[in-house]
C-alpha cells in the first residue's frame, strides 16, 4: 500500500521539478554577448574621449595622458606637529612650498609696483611642499612625529586651491559639506582660523575614514576645542538644519573623479549599473551647493569644488544654482573673480585658460596634479 | 721550414720578379716603401734559407733553428744545454763560411739567451717569421688584396689589425667574403669594426656562410648584414640557432620572412632570443601589427624600450589604438613608420604633437611604472583587502 503512494509522490516532486516554467517567467538567454564587457575604468575613458575632445579640444590628449600617468603629490605639513622640523626635512628633498613662494613672489611683484594687484584674499598657515614642474620625485609616506601625530599630509596638491580660495579669517565658522576622505577638512583645520568646524559626509562609511584622519593628524585637545563635528547627515537639506549660520562653506561634491574612475574599478562610478546616479549627479550637486549656499550667512563665501573636467558638473552646476537661488529663494549669489589665483601659482599648475567661470586645474604631465575645479561666491543676501 | 726549403729555387725568381716590377710600375711611394722594406727581408729570408740548407747538406746539426726555437720556451730550465747547442750551431755555422749576417744575429742571441731567461721567448717569433718564409705570403697577400680591389690605405689598415695574425689568414677571410659577393669596402669597414673576425679559423668562416646562404641570405643579401653586424661570424652557433628557432618556432614567421627579417634587420641575431619574443608579442597582440608588417616596417630591430615609450605615449595621448579582432579602430592609426622610423623632434612633432618637456616626463614615469609592476600590483591587491576589512568592520 505504501509503495504506490511512495511512487506517486516521487512522481509528483519529479513533475513538480521538470515542470515548464510559465510562459511569462521564461527567457532566452543569448548566446553571444551583444554588448561586450568592459570594465568600468574603460567606460570612462570611452566617455572622456566623446565628451572632453570636444570640450578641451587639442588639449585633451595632453590631458589623458597625464590622466593616465602617475599623479604628483604634495605634502601638506601638519602645522599641529612639529612643522618648521618637517619644513626643513621637506627642503632637504628639494622640495618646495608652493604656498609661500608664490605668495612671496607675489608681493615682490607688487611692491616694485609693476602690476595693478588685487587684495590677496586666501587662507593662511598653509604650508604644502611639491617638487618642481618636471621632477617625478616621490614623497616617502608620512610618519609619526615627535608630538604624537603624522608629520605631513599628502594629497593632490590642486586640492589645496579650493581651501586656499576658501579666504579664511580668524574666528570663522566654517563647514564642510562633503567632507569625506578628509584631506580638505585637514587643510581647513590646518589654517588655524576655525573657531567652529563642521564636518559632513552622507556616507557613514567615508566619516569613519575623515574621523581616521583627523585622529592621526590632529591632537586630542585641538579637536575639542576647535570643536570639530564630525556628522553623517544628508548635505541636500542643510539649508533647512542650520540656514544663514556659517561664514564659510566648502562644497567639495560627490562627482566623476575622472582620475579616480581611471584606476579603480571598486565602486567606479562608470559602471553600468549607476548609469542613472551618474546621470543624476549634475542634480545632487547643484542641490549640495544651494544647500551650502543657504547654510552661509548673508556675507559669506562657499567655494563650490569638484574634482572632474566636465563643465556639465562645473560652471553649469554653479550657474543653474545661481538662478535657482535668485528664482526659488530671491538670494543674489555673486561669482568672485579668482583669475590672480592662475597667476599666483603659474608654477605649479596648469590653469584651462578660457573657463568662464571658476577656475579649473588641468592635468599636465610636467605638473600632474588635479584635475580640479573651483569656484568662489559670494553670498549677497 | 718545408715549404722554405722548397721554395728555394724560386725565391730568387720571385725576388728578381718583384724587383722588376717595382722598376716598371710607377706606384705611391708609401707602397714602394712597403715594397722595398719586404725586398729587404726577403733578402734577408732567403740568405737564411740558404743557410739552413747548407747546414742540412752538411748533416753536422740534426736541429735547425725552427725546431730549436720551438723548443726553448718549453725548456726553460735547460738554458745552459740549449745555449751550448746554439754555440755548437755557430761554430759549425762559421766552418761552413758561408754567410755572416744570421750567424751574427744568432750569436747575439746566444748572448740574450745566457743572460736573460725572458728574451727566450720573442726570441722564437722572430725566427721563425724570417724563416718560415712568411714575407713571402705577406707580399702576395698585398698583391692578392691589390687584385681584389682594396686601396693601399686600407691595405695597410688591414695589415695593422691583427699585427700577430698571419697574412695567410687574413687573406683567407677575406677571399672568403669577397666570394660571398661583398665588396672591399664593406669588408674592410667590417673588419675594422670586428677585429676578432681575422681570429677565426677559416673553416668556420666557410661553415657559417654556407649555413647563412642555407636560411636564405644570398650573395647580395649578406653584405648588407656583415656591414651592420659583422658579429654574425664570430657568434656562437648556439646563439645564432636560438634567435632563428624563436623567430620559426616561437613567432610563427614563414622562412621567407625570417630571410627578410635577418636581412632588414639584421641585429635580431644580436638580441637575447627571450626579449625578441617578448617583443615580438609585444607588436602582435598589444600592437596588433601582423606578421608581415612586423617584417616590412624593420620592427624587430628597434629596441623595446623605445618602442614602449612611443607606442604607450601615443596610446595614452589617444592616438593610437590596439585593433580589434576584426582589425578595426575607431580612430585612425599613425603609420607605423611615423611612429618608429623617424627621429624624437620629428616623431613629437608629427605623429605626438606633443611637447618635448613632457615626453622626457612621460619617459621617466614609464620607466618607473615598468620597474614597479609587479610591485604595485601586490600593494593594490593588498590595499584592497585592507579596504575590504574596513567596510567589513564599518558594516558590523
Amino acid at each position: 500500500m505504501a509503495a504506490p503512494i511512495l511512487r506517486g509522490v516521487r512522481e509528483l516532486m519529479r513533475l513538480v521539478d521538470f515542470a515548464p516554467v510559465p510562459r511569462r517567467h521564461r527567457h532566452k538567454k543569448k548566446w553571444a554577448a551583444t554588448e561586450p564587457k568592459l570594465p568600468a575604468s574603460r567606460l570612462a575613458l570611452q566617455n572622456f574621449d566623446m565628451t572632453y575632445s570636444v570640450q578641451f579640444g587639442d588639449l585633451w590628449p595632453s590631458i589623458r595622458v597625464s590622466l593616465l600617468s602617475e599623479q604628483k603629490y604634495g605634502a601638506l605639513v601638519n602645522n599641529f606637529a612639529a612643522w618648521d622640523h618637517v619644513s626643513a626635512k621637506l627642503k632637504q628633498l628639494s622640495a618646495k612650498d608652493f604656498v609661500s613662494e608664490a605668495v612671496s613672489h607675489w608681493e615682490l611683484e607688487a611692491q616694485s609696483g609693476r602690476s595693478s594687484t588685487p587684495p590677496l584674499a586666501y587662507s593662511p598657515n598653509l604650508r604644502c611642499f611639491t617638487f618642481a614642474r618636471g621632477d617625478v620625485s616621490r614623497f616617502p609616506p608620512a610618519r609619526l612625529g615627535s608630538l604624537g601625530v603624522m608629520d605631513y599630509y599628502l594629497m593632490d596638491a590642486a586640492s589645496l586651491l579650493p581651501v586656499l580660495a576658501l579666504g579664511l579669517h580668524p574666528g570663522d565658522t566654517v563647514l564642510d559639506l562633503c567632507a569625506a576622505p578628509g584631506g580638505k577638512t585637514l587643510a581647513l583645520l590646518q589654517t588655524l582660523c576655525c573657531r567652529n568646524l563642521a564636518a559632513n559626509d552622507l556616507s557613514t562609511s567615508r566619516t569613519g575614514r575623515l574621523q581616521k584622519v583627523l585622529q592621526s593628524y590632529v591632537p586630542q585637545d585641538i579637536r575639542e576645542r576647535n570643536q570639530v563635528r564630525v556628522t553623517s547627515w544628508d548635505g541636500r537639506k542643510w539649508g533647512e538644519l542650520e540656514g544663514d549660520t556659517y561664514d564659510r562653506v566648502l562644497v567639495d561634491v560627490p562627482c566623476t573623479a575622472d582620475r579616480h574612475s581611471l584606476y579603480e574599478e571598486e565602486n567606479n562610478i562608470f559602471q553600468r549599473s549607476r548609469k542613472k546616479e551618474r546621470q543624476m549627479l549634475p542634480m545632487l550637486q547643484m542641490q549640495l551647493l544651494a544647500a551650502g549656499l543657504l547654510a552661509t550667512r548673508p556675507g559669506g563665501h562657499v567655494v563650490y569644488s569638484t574634482c572632474s573636467l566636465s563643465h556639465l558638473q562645473n560652471e553649469y552646476v554653479v550657474q543653474g544654482t545661481m538662478e535657482l537661488l535668485a528664482n526659488q529663494y530671491s538670494i543674489k549669489v555673486q561669482v568672485e573673480d579668482l583669475s590672480y589665483f592662475r597667476e599666483l601659482f603659474v608654477d605649479t599648475f596648469c590653469f584651462f585658460q578660457s573657463s568662464q567661470v571658476g577656475e579649473l586645474v588641468l592635468p599636465n604631465l610636467t605638473a600632474n596634479f588635479g584635475p580640479m575645479y573651483f569656484c568662489r561666491l559670494h553670498r549677497l543676501t | 721550414m718545408q715549404p722554405g726549403a722548397r721554395a728555394l729555387g724560386t725565391l730568387a725568381l720571385a725576388a728578381a720578379a718583384v724587383l722588376g716590377r717595382e722598376a716598371e710600375t710607377d706606384r705611391a711611394p708609401e707602397v714602394r716603401g712597403w715594397r722595398r722594406r719586404y725586398f729587404r727581408r726577403r733578402c734577408l729570408s732567403v740568405m737564411a734559407v740558404l743557410a739552413r740548407r747548407v747546414f742540412d747538406l752538411h748533416h753536422q746539426i740534426p736541429l735547425t733553428w725552427v725546431c730549436l726555437a720551438k723548443l726553448t720556451p718549453h725548456l726553460g730550465e735547460q738554458k745552459r744545454t740549449t745555449a751550448s747547442l746554439f754555440c755548437k750551431l755557430t761554430i759549425a755555422a762559421g766552418g761552413g763560411g758561408l754567410e755572416e749576417l744570421p750567424l751574427v744575429v744568432s750569436k747575439k742571441c746566444v748572448q740574450e739567451l745566457e743572460s736573460r731567461a725572458n728574451t727566450v721567448h720573442c726570441l722564437p717569433e722572430k725566427q721563425r717569421t724570417s724563416v718560415d718564409g712568411g714575407p713571402l705570403t705577406l707580399e702576395k697577400v698585398v698583391c692578392t688584396l691589390l687584385d681584389m680591389g682594396f686601396s693601399d690605405v686600407h691595405i695597410n689598415e688591414l695589415l695593422s689589425i691583427q699585427p700577430h695574425a698571419s697574412p695567410q689568414q687574413l687573406l683567407d677571410i677575406i677571399s672568403e667574403f669577397i666570394l660571398l659577393g661583398v665588396n672591399p669596402e664593406p669588408v674592410y669597414v667590417a673588419l675594422k669594426k670586428s677585429p676578432q673576425l681575422l681570429k677565426m679559423p677559416v673553416v668556420r668562416v666557410k661553415k657559417r656562410s654556407s649555413y647563412l646562404r642555407k636560411l636564405g641570405l644570398g650573395e647580395g643579401k649578406l653584405k648588407r648584414v656583415l656591414h651592420s653586424c659583422p658579429e654574425i661570424f664570430t657568434m656562437h652557433q648556439r646563439d645564432v640557432d636560438g634567435v632563428i628557432h624563436v623567430l620559426k618556432e616561437k613567432c610563427l614567421f614563414t622562412v621567407q620572412q625570417v630571410t627578410e627579417i635577418l636581412y632588414r634587420c639584421p641585429n635580431v641575431l644580436q638580441q637575447d632570443p627571450n626579449e625578441l619574443e617578448y617583443k615580438f608579442q609585444y607588436a602582435y597582440f598589444r600592437m596588433g601589427i601582423k606578421h608581415l608588417d612586423i617584417v616590412r616596417t624593420e620592427f624587430l630591430k628597434y629596441s623595446l624600450t623605445k618602442i614602449k615609450q612611443r607606442h604607450i605615449y601615443l596610446e595614452r595621448l589617444g592616438r593610437y589604438q590596439t585593433p580589434d579582432k576584426k582589425g578595426q579602430t575607431q580612430i585612425a592609426n599613425p603609420l607605423l613608420k611615423d611612429i618608429f622610423r623617424v627621429s624624437e623632434a620629428e616623431f613629437l612633432a608629427k605623429t605626438a604633437c606633443s611637447s618635448a618637456e613632457e615626453f622626457v616626463v612621460f619617459k621617466k614615469l614609464l620607466a618607473r611604472e615598468e620597474e614597479e609592476v609587479p610591485e604595485s600590483s601586490m600593494s593594490k591587491e593588498v590595499e584592497g583587502e585592507e579596504e575590504e576589512e574596513d567596510k567589513d568592520e564599518e558594516e558590523l
